[in-house]
């Protein structure tokens, strides 16, 4: 029933889940991420179907093309993000989250409006890099493993525990000494960052792109990701953008009924586990289980506090 | 001088339907301070049950397909109706959505995804009862009524005053019943500090259900006459407006009133002059404003900044 297209889809979601995480572990509810996954995905349409220098002489799209786009959305995104965040990041709760979502659709009208950025029509032919499905799953579970991996050090070093501190409580945080500007925005510039990457492979895996891509149902659907998953580790994300994107191809053999459940269980989720699949009380059940296994190494993560 | 008259009476009216959105956006997130994202579903709802009670036919793609009322009700009558069921559901997603995470105290956030799930779900049940297809609320329903008037030179849509008006009432009342009786302080009691509004003596949670019951009436009847003057565009033409009616609220500060009309009114005439040839930014324009102001003045137009509790 999964084959390697839902498989990709599902790293994707994977992928947008943690771009959206990055901002909410410091308490941030940040709803840019499919703002930043448009332009990596125009970014790469345009780049891939309109400079023929990249195309190289085989008939596959060259891996290295892809790369290079790939640092270029980094590095546009994370330009954008940094100069957006700047301003955006003295908002609080909702007042940020609106802001984002006006970013958003001013980003997918201001597309729609410009032929030269594929317009309402989008951009058709994107070469594809691989032959055969199966590498873009490899790819892109190389782009997560390498994310989560990031995510991973960041919330055991210094910087994870300060965004966790301004989670919990901006003031004190501050006040501890924390420059919690800073940390948000490094948690915004990496989101947007990890948004634009996913664009990228998004724009060849889907072979064609168009500014509907980065909508608001986007920004609540990869928000869902988070939530139904836990925020409290990199792993809730992962694991809620895998069952969330895989839900409703799953559900297919019930036809009409299929979306309907998806919203139940969206719905019904949050009520069950408030905390997210990966709750705090998971982890603690893990973590004991993995110092059994492995005595001797103690788990610093483990002294880590959290909400009572 | 027509034409000027023509774009204001058309930026009014527009504005005053986002204004009727974002009362019950307000109207919720000032007792609970959560948004209530199924909130352009039920506003869809409200268009559809509207189009039903005038005795309209479903068409071939739904499961209902040919299904009609054996009635055909006058507008008003319908919309009102449309209106009270529109509340209903509205209640029906308080009591499944929000009461059980209240209950627990949970984080708001996870209100926002649970109303997210009703409003997909609510979505879905509409297209699978009655398809996809837009429908059309002939504004022959309301009988008697000309199509069109003249006024100082411009030709004025009969729908749009009509709009401009119903919103002015409801915003009127409202505000009266808000500030003026016991049962309006005692909802802004709940606003201010649910737990204290309960151990004097006030009901918070049946003051959320009336809260909840009025925003769904608001949007109901919103939806009904946008469904008249517009068409019902498909079970998702609510999502739009229900996004508009979120940046409305917010540009006119969250939890107030006054500001949610006035925000309707700035982003409604914006978008009406904004010029023919550049119609596609027009969200832009509005979108934009809302960011300004947003940077300038984050607790919105007419907002209250609250004091950091520490």
């Amino acid at each position: 029933m999964i084959d390697a297209s839902l498989l990709t889809q599902m790293l994707i979601g994977a992928l947008l889940g943690l771009s959206v995480y990055l901002p909410l572990r410091c308490g941030q509810l940040s709803l840019a991420t499919p703002g930043f996954y448009a332009i990596g995905g125009t970014l790469a349409a345009l780049l891939s179907t309109r400079v023929s220098a990249l195309g190289g002489s085989d008939a596959a799209y060259p891996l290295s093309s892809v790369l290079l786009e790939m640092a270029l959305a980094a590095l546009l995104c994370g330009v954008l993000a940094t100069g957006i965040g700047a301003v955006v990041l003295r908002l609080r709760g909702v007042y940020l989250a609106i802001a984002t979502i006006a970013l958003v659709e001013i980003l997918r009208v201001t597309t729609l409006n410009q032929e030269a950025l594929g317009g309402a029509v989008g951009i058709f032919g994107i070469p594809q890099p691989f032959n055969d499905p199966g590498g873009y799953v490899l790819f892109t579970l190389m782009l997560v493993a390498a994310i989560c991996w990031l995510c991973d050090r960041i919330e055991r070093n210094r910087l994870g525990r300060a965004m966790a501190a301004i989670r919990d409580d901006e003031l004190a945080a501050a006040c501890q000494g924390i420059d919690t500007e800073r940390t948000k925005l490094v948690a915004f510039v990496l989101s947007a960052v990890v948004a634009g990457l996913v664009g990228v492979i998004s724009a060849h895996f889907l072979n064609s792109w168009n500014a509907r891509l980065g909508n608001f149902d986007a920004s609540i659907t990869t928000l869902s990701y988070v939530v139904f998953g836990g925020s409290r580790t990199w792993a809730g994300p992962v694991l809620g953008g895998l069952v969330l994107t895989a839900l409703p191809e799953l559900l297919r053999p019930i036809g009409d009924l299929r979306l309907i459940v998806f919203g139940l269980v969206i719905l019904v989720g949050p009520l069950l586990l408030p905390q997210g699949l990966i709750s705090p009380q998971l982890l603690q059940v893990l973590r004991g289980w993995l110092q059994r296994w492995r005595p001797g190494q103690a788990d610093p993560a483990t002294t880590q506090g959290g909400k009572p | 001088m027509a034409d000027l008259v023509q774009l204001l009476l058309n930026g009014l009216s527009t504005g005053a339907m986002y204004a009727l959105f974002a009362l019950g956006y307000t109207l919720v997130f000032s007792v609970l301070a959560v948004i209530k994202i199924a909130h352009g579903a039920v506003f869809t709802l409200g268009a559809y049950f509207t189009f039903l009670l005038i005795g309209g036919a479903v068409g071939a793609n739904g499961l209902l397909s040919g299904f009609q009322l054996p009635f055909a009700l006058p507008f008003w009558l319908a919309l009102v109706l449309a209106g009270l069921a529109a509340a209903a559901v509205a209640l029906l997603i308080e009591r499944v959505a929000f009461r059980p995470l209240r209950q627990r105290g949970a984080d708001p956030l996870l209100a926002l995804i649970t109303s997210l799930g009703a409003g997909v779900v609510l979505v879905n049940l509409i297209q699978l009862l009655v398809g996809a297809e837009s429908y059309a609320i002939p504004t022959t329903a309301l009988a008697g009524l000309p199509a069109a008037i003249r006024l100082l030179g411009a030709q004025v849509r009969t729908v749009q005053l009509l709009l401009l008006g119903v919103a002015a009432v409801l915003l009127i009342a409202l505000t009266l019943w808000i500030e003026g009786s016991r049962s309006g302080k005692a909802l802004r009691a709940v606003a201010e500090d649910a737990t204290t509004a309960q151990l004097l003596g006030i009901p918070s949670g049946r003051m959320i259900q009336i809260a909840f019951g009025l925003s769904g009436f608001l949007s109901g009847i919103a939806g009904g006459l946008v469904g008249l003057s517009v068409s019902i565009a498909g079970p998702y033409f609510g999502i739009g407006y229900g996004l508009k009616g979120l940046g409305v609220l917010v540009l006119g500060g969250l939890g107030s009133v006054p500001g949610a009309v006035l925000g309707g009114l700035i982003i409604g005439l914006a978008e009406a002059y904004v010029p023919a040839d550049l119609s596609g930014y027009r969200d832009v324009v509005a979108y934009g404003i809302l960011f300004a102001v947003l940077l300038l003045r984050p607790q919105g137009l007419l907002g209250r900044v609250l004091p950091t509790k520490v």
